[in-house]
């Protein structure tokens, strides 16, 4: 009810118009160049001259440096000071602490890594805000996905909210029923028992009844289906899609080329 | 044991305001229905009476128990919860186990135990199924299982949360005799229903609910025949009511023996 399916945020964007497939090649036409082309500042200008901007192309910039403050920028910084601290090799020590050195090449080399994986994870953050789960699955079994496999995907997504529903609801007809759930850790343990037990049975009659409803509605049928969501595959998108994979190519050759 | 709410409020933690104001006063052995739309607030009202909501305004009293003071587990030894759907809380291999589980975490003795759970098998004649896994039982019975294990609580209120959906005729009935004996022990029942014959056979008192406030409150007589506040909530009347207003009969009626009585007097005049 309240709880959210997925990161998708809906807004009228550039962004979220693109085909998925595109949104998604684009999350790799960003990854490999960051990673693969030998050119030192690549990962730093990819993200502030296009990741960046790209966020404020899909209005959803708000969400994304929240994502970055909270979740991106102290994983990217962990990174860094733990690669800077413990790669060896270099010449140039900058620092001595202790056991540790601090030379110029690690930190330069840390400091590339960490940008990468910064490239990285918000290219796919971008990628989740801006797309819908079911856009892109229905995007990938049109273009010839099979069924099972978007389901897989679909309902895994979907099933921690439920769970976490159905759970809270278990927890409140036991405590109903006197079950102390808040003092002792003992007690909390021996309270296991009454809240997994209907979880599981539940979950497992809520397969069957699952595999029922989407049978009945035709999912393992070899005909071609119809989606109730339109998904636009314009002009535009084939060709950014071309132009994102010479891209990909270009920084592989590149990698080859110059090492 | 009363219940007294007093200018009660809920807002969820995603901004709906599911209750406003609503003041309520419950008499010890009152039997009482709630009824109304789909969102008009009734599971929101009754998951109040043993704490699982806290008033966002205003307070709820059971006896001389703030809720706000006492955890869920403590207020179940005053208000029992049935909730809608039996299979969130079935867990054990046995019927008898399963309904001996509500005392046991209230601390009764053993002989007690075993007194409540004899008592609460009996009301919901499921003696013969005493040793039988609850899984392997009809939805039908698994719901009087549930009904059971808050049963054998013992605790002066009791709290039905749609008891009579999905049921049978043969366990609607079951129902109104556990109710009518409720009754008669002292108990105070508040179920909610969407069974509007049930609600008109079983109960004296009628809440009707509306947009997270109470629209009509009093003897079952009354509130049924006030068809346009009804409509306002989606309720018709009971079959029988809707009869005698149409025929024009004198007083409201709610089952069909008050029909009959009603409209023999009517012939008779």
């Amino acid at each position: 009810m309240h709880e959210r399916l997925s990161f998708y945020v809906k807004r009228e964007s550039a962004l979220h118009q693109l085909n998925p497939l595109t949104k998604l090649t684009l999350v790799f036409g960003l990854i490999l160049p960051a990673f693969l082309v030998p050119f030192y500042w690549t990962p730093h200008l990819l993200l502030l001259l296009v990741v960046f901007p790209l966020a404020f192309l899909g209005k959803v910039q708000g969400e994304y440096f929240t994502a970055v403050t909270k979740l991106i920028l102290p994983a990217a910084g962990f990174l860094f000071v733990m690669q800077a601290l413990f790669i060896p090799g270099g010449e140039t020590v900058l620092a001595k602490l202790w056991f540790l050195t601090l030379t110029q090449e690690s930190l330069m080399y840390a400091f590339a890594n960490a940008v990468r994986i910064f490239v990285m994870v918000s290219s796919f953050t971008l990628f989740m805000l801006t797309t819908h789960p079911s856009e892109l699955m229905s995007d990938l079994t049109q273009r010839g996905l099979p069924g099972q496999f978007a389901y897989v995907i679909i309902a895994t997504l979907q099933i921690i909210p439920q769970m976490q529903a159905k759970a809270s609801t278990i927890i409140a007809a036991q405590r109903s029923r006197g079950l102390d759930t808040e003092s002792s850790f003992a007690r909390r343990v021996q309270a296991l028992v009454p809240l997994v037990g209907p979880l599981v049975f539940g979950s497992l009659v809520e397969v069957e009844e699952r595999a029922i409803a989407i049978e009945a509605r035709g999912f393992t049928s070899r005909r071609p289906k119809t989606s109730l969501r339109e998904i636009y595959d314009r002009p535009l998108d084939k060709g950014l899609r071309w132009l994102l994979i010479l891209i990909m190519l270009a920084s592989l050759v590149s990698r080859i080329w110059f090492s | 044991m009363n219940i007294q709410i007093e200018n009660l409020s809920f807002r969820y933690p995603n901004g709906v305001l599911a209750l406003r104001r609503v003041s309520l006063e419950i008499a010890p052995g009152e039997q009482v229905a709630v009824i109304g739309q789909n969102g008009a607030g009734k599971t929101t009202l009754v998951k109040h009476l043993n704490g699982l909501l806290l008033p966002t305004e205003g307070r709820v009293r059971i006896g001389d128990w703030d809720t706000r003071h006492y955890s869920v587990a403590k207020l179940a030894r005053r208000v029992g919860y049935v909730f809608q759907n039996p299979d969130e809380q079935l867990f054990t291999k046995t019927v008898a186990e399963e309904i001996a589980f509500g005392p046991r975490n209230l601390g009764y003795p053993g002989e007690r135990i075993q007194e409540l759970v004899e008592d609460a098998l009996q009301l919901t004649q499921l003696q013969a199924m005493r040793n039988t896994n609850p899984y392997d039982l009809s939805p039908t019975w698994r719901k009087m299982v549930a009904i059971a294990s808050i049963l054998a609580m013992d605790t002066p209120i009791l709290v039905f949360d749609e008891p009579t959906t999905g049921q049978d005729a043969a366990s609607v009935t079951r129902l109104a005799m556990i109710i009518a004996e409720l009754k008669r022990r002292g108990k105070t029942v508040i179920t909610i229903t969407h069974d509007i014959d049930f609600c008109a056979e079983n109960f004296a008192r009628v809440i009707v609910m509306g947009g997270g406030q109470v629209l009509l409150d009093g003897p079952a007589r009354t509130v049924l025949g006030k068809a346009e506040i009804l409509a306002q909530t989606y309720v018709d009347p009971p079959q029988i009511t809707r009869l005698g207003l149409r025929l024009g009969l004198a007083e409201v009626v709610c089952t069909p023996q008050e029909f009959l009585d009603a409209f023999e007097k009517q012939c008779a005049a």
